[in-house]
């Protein structure tokens, strides 16, 4: 080590005692000084819970961000096969920027919390587990005062959603930085359309239209469990099989196109009414439909139309509209990006029709919400997405309860809809009974629209 | 389990078509029939080298599950032929779906390959020109469309097979393989709003194209492949001389094509135009296709004489070449002659590292067609020649789902 290196360790060590001291007055006065990380050779830790493909991809970003030292040194997994492979992957791209000894790889229930506990104050946990363990999770970082990085959907049903909106209302209070994993409210393109449409550029909005129609996607179409998994590690695994892990497949992949139209409306719906089914089961027992359509409603009467189905061979459209009464927008073209967003003078959008789009070269928002959030940390800026994490998750489980029961399902509704999906959660080891449980055909509970009108299953 | 090993083979290997034939002959057993050209030969026992057993998705059938005989090839009369004389236009079926490939039979002959100097926006890599001698095949009336690129991207024969609940056939098994050949589905809509059916299938790589193609020829017992570079050109000159089949002057173009000048906001149905002298359709624009060979910036290789079949055997993923234009090009880029070589640009927006081997996600101009040829290649032609290609493209492991 140089002197050089042996003084920056040091400087290094002096300031993590002091973080330390200032984290812990920081969590007896709420709304005082967090922690931050402005000086210029702080390391921000970062530990991942949930090392799926998306937590690592989101550590991936994390490690990414080109404004100072940030280095990940724990993961948590109910599977040692996915930590395995995710700290292989992210070892193998970040070498000396990966610090996860064997002792800070966690595999089970309290594995979260492990690897809390491995971070200091001010630092940030990746919450990339399915979206049942959210508020479970969230509560425990509060309670550890770290920023948070959180992927969405953040609640699949009412219980948890007023859980959340009381964390997110308390991580507010501590002023801790969280994120939640709606990427495309960071893109540049979508930023400066919702500028456009502010603007009056395409008038007032009259109707926005979603699409996710795009075949078979994830764990959404689920099989028997294999005999040699456990019940409750096999509906982990297979989440978007199962409402209570995930919200199911409509949860998971049509919350990104709600949200951006909600954005570009600025506000959220109040009712929705939908119809959905199962055409194609096969050998699947999950619980998801494979055809969704939902109309949203907003509080001045405008109308969200939502196309969800997960039919392979179909048309397919994976993209967001936003129609006004001086012209049109595409919000997103084809997946989430690059988004090509696009306004047009009529409600046909072509060519000749085009007034404005954004430039070919998008930023990867995927990257650009660890750069909005490193920064907010760094900089100590405010920055909390949780409650509008929420509301987007709840608005999303209005519609998928409007389609699963058959009724017309309001915000409020859903909110103080009192099925919890998975009580007991935050005590659940690898022994517990599974959530749901299957018939002896091995077959689970499915929405009967119609016939249970209060739950969805 | 024994299924794993045998998968993890293919995984490894990524399979081919030569590289399956080529397992075939190392492990010196039956089906070699094929040899001799006959179409049944596709339908071979399909060996992985250690342990003995057919590779099948989801694991490996034991050997004494496969019947000794041949695998019958799917009946489609008209496509039968010996001889040139007897080639006709047939109809390929395409089974457990309703798709069929509309195949014209392309009489061999000798043609003058790439452009004259005196040729208006000529580029250099169209020459020197050379004459070159092209074996008969039958080429596909049309750019393949998403209805039936589809059905092996998103497996939807076996979808079929599910939904009726049937069992595979030893064919279906065969074909299958190709299907597990492609474990990454894109995570978006590939059409990019732009239509699907009778739409063509765009932005897949070559790479891609190449395993559609031994997936049909799995599927249906006769050998499909990508036109040579060669062979594109010869079918689509159809006998002209000419920038164009229909020839010099780009004002006829929008009878013929789909191109930047009549159209802005993507590719067009298939075959909607005038064909070209050989009944083929949108050789010129729509898409731009993939064809066998590398592209060889700095012009054709010298060469001596006649050249009988060139294929110019890709050595690198970049370049290689897509002929006749795309709906977003010009009229000089849908000449007959015209070269384009494939780029890192057209991979360029890939969330995923590694990139796909499977997907561009920016060449939303770029198709393909097939072609068979009337002699179906030996094993070792298709490991040399036919199916050959470097580097090895090597897919990114696929996700464990289970212990």
């Amino acid at each position: 080590m140089s002197n050089q290196e042996v003084q920056q360790d040091t400087d290094r060590r002096a300031f993590l005692r002091n973080t330390g001291v200032i984290a812990a007055a920081s969590t007896l006065v709420a709304g005082a000084r967090p922690v931050v990380h402005a000086a210029e050779d702080n390391t921000i830790q970062v530990a991942l819970v949930g090392c799926g493909g998306r937590g690592t991809g989101a550590a991936s970003n994390a490690l990414s961000v080109n404004n100072g030292p940030i280095k990940l040194v724990a993961m948590a997994d109910v599977f040692d096969f996915k930590l395995k492979s995710s700290y292989e992957a992210l070892a193998g791209q970040f070498k000396a920027q990966v610090d996860v000894p064997e002792e800070r790889k966690f595999i089970g229930f309290d594995g979260y919390k492990r690897a809390m506990d491995c971070l200091k104050p001010g630092d940030v946990v990746v919450m990339a587990s399915p979206p049942a363990f959210r508020w479970v999770m969230f509560k425990y970082a509060i309670e550890r005062g770290l920023n948070v990085f959180m992927e969405k959907p953040v609640t699949v049903d009412g219980p948890t959603s007023k859980r959340m909106l009381e964390l997110a209302k308390l991580s507010e209070e501590k002023n801790l930085k969280v994120a939640v994993g709606l990427m495309c409210r960071h893109c540049a393109a979508r930023r400066e359309l919702y500028d456009r449409i502010k603007d009056g550029q395409i008038g007032d909005i009259l109707l926005m239209r979603a699409y996710r129609m795009a075949g078979p996607t994830g764990s959404a179409a689920t099989e028997k469990k294999p005999a040699n998994m456990s019940e409750l590690l096999y509906q982990i695994n297979r989440f978007h099989g199962f409402l209570w892990a995930s919200g199911g497949g409509f949860s998971d992949f049509l919350i990104h196109n709600i949200d951006e139209c909600c954005w570009m409306k600025d506000a959220w719906p109040v009712e929705a009414k939908a119809s959905g089914g199962r055409h194609y089961r096969n050998n699947c027992v999950d619980q998801n439909f494979d055809t969704y359509s939902v109309e949203y409603t907003f509080a001045d009467g405008t109308k969200m139309d939502l196309q969800g189905r997960t039919i392979p061979g179909c048309h397919d459209e994976f993209a967001s509209y936003a129609h006004g009464t001086k012209g049109a927008a595409v919000i997103s073209t084809a997946a989430h990006t690059p988004a090509r967003c696009r306004i047009y003078n009529s409600q046909k959008m072509i060519s000749k029709n085009l007034v404005w789009q954004y430039g070919p070269n998008e930023p990867n928002p995927y990257q650009e919400e660890w750069n909005h959030l490193i920064e907010a940390i760094r900089q100590d800026k405010p920055y909390n997405e949780a409650e509008r994490g929420v509301i987007a998750s709840v608005v999303t489980s209005m519609g998928r309860m409007a389609a699963h029961t058959g009724q017309v399902v309001t915000y409020d509704d859903m909110l103080n809809c009192e099925h919890e999906f998975a009580p007991g959660l935050e005590q659940l080891t690898l022994e517990s009974p599974a959530p749901l449980q299957a018939d002896a055909e091995g077959k689970y509970p499915v929405p009967q629209p119609g016939l249970l009108t209060n739950r969805e299953y | 389990m024994f299924g794993f090993l045998a998968l993890d083979c293919l995984e490894a290997k990524r399979i081919s078509f030569g590289c399956l034939l080529g397992g075939l002959l190392a492990a010196g057993v039956g089906g070699l029939s094929f040899l001799d050209g006959s179409p049944s030969v596709l339908g071979g026992r399909l060996l992985a080298d250690e342990p003995p057993a057919v590779n099948v998705p989801g694991g490996a059938l034991p050997v004494d599950d496969v019947p000794g005989d041949d695998v019958p090839l799917v009946e489609v009369p008209d496509a039968a032929a010996k001889t040139e004389e007897e080639m006709k236009p047939y109809k390929e079926i395409i089974v457990d779906s309703d798709v069929t490939i509309e195949m014209l039979p392309i009489k061999g002959g000798k043609f003058l390959m790439g452009s004259p100097e005196t040729e208006s926006s000529r580029e250099e890599d169209e020459g020197p020109q050379r004459e070159v001698e092209i074996s008969p095949f039958w080429m596909a009336k049309v750019e393949i469309t998403w209805d039936a690129y589809d059905i092996w991207m998103s497996d939807l024969d076996i979808f079929r097979r599910q939904v009726d609940n049937r069992q595979p056939t030893l064919r279906d098994k065969l074909a299958d393989t190709f299907s597990v050949s492609q474990p990454t589905k894109p995570y978006t809509d590939m059409t990019f709003g732009m239509g699907k059916r009778g739409f063509p299938a765009i932005c897949m790589t070559q790479h891609s194209a190449r395993t559609f193609c031994d997936w049909l020829s799995a599927k249906t017992g006769r050998y499909y492949r990508l036109p040579t570079e060669a062979e594109w050109e010869y079918a689509c000159r159809a006998g002209t001389t000419t920038a164009y089949s229909f020839g010099d002057d780009p004002e006829q173009l929008d009878q013929y094509a789909w191109y930047s000048g009549n159209t802005e906001d993507g590719y067009a149905k298939v075959g909607r135009k005038k064909p070209n002298p050989w009944g083929l359709h949108d050789m010129h624009g729509n898409v731009a296709e993939w064809v066998l060979d590398q592209h060889t910036e700095d012009g054709y290789p010298e060469a001596e004489g006649p050249l009988r079949n060139p294929l110019e055997v890709p050595k690198t993923l970049y370049p290689r070449v897509v002929r006749g234009g795309g709906w977003d090009q010009d009229p000089e880029q849908l000449r007959s002659a015209s070269r384009e070589g494939s780029t890192e640009d057209w991979i360029a927006q890939d969330p995923q590292e590694p990139v796909s081997i499977w997907y561009l996600t920016d060449a939303l101009h770029v198709g393909f067609r097939i072609v068979r040829p009337l002699d179906t290649p030996t094993a070792e032609e298709v490991k040399e020649k036919w199916g050959k290609s470097e580097p090895v493209q090597v897919d990114r492991p696929k996700p464990k789902e289970d212990h």
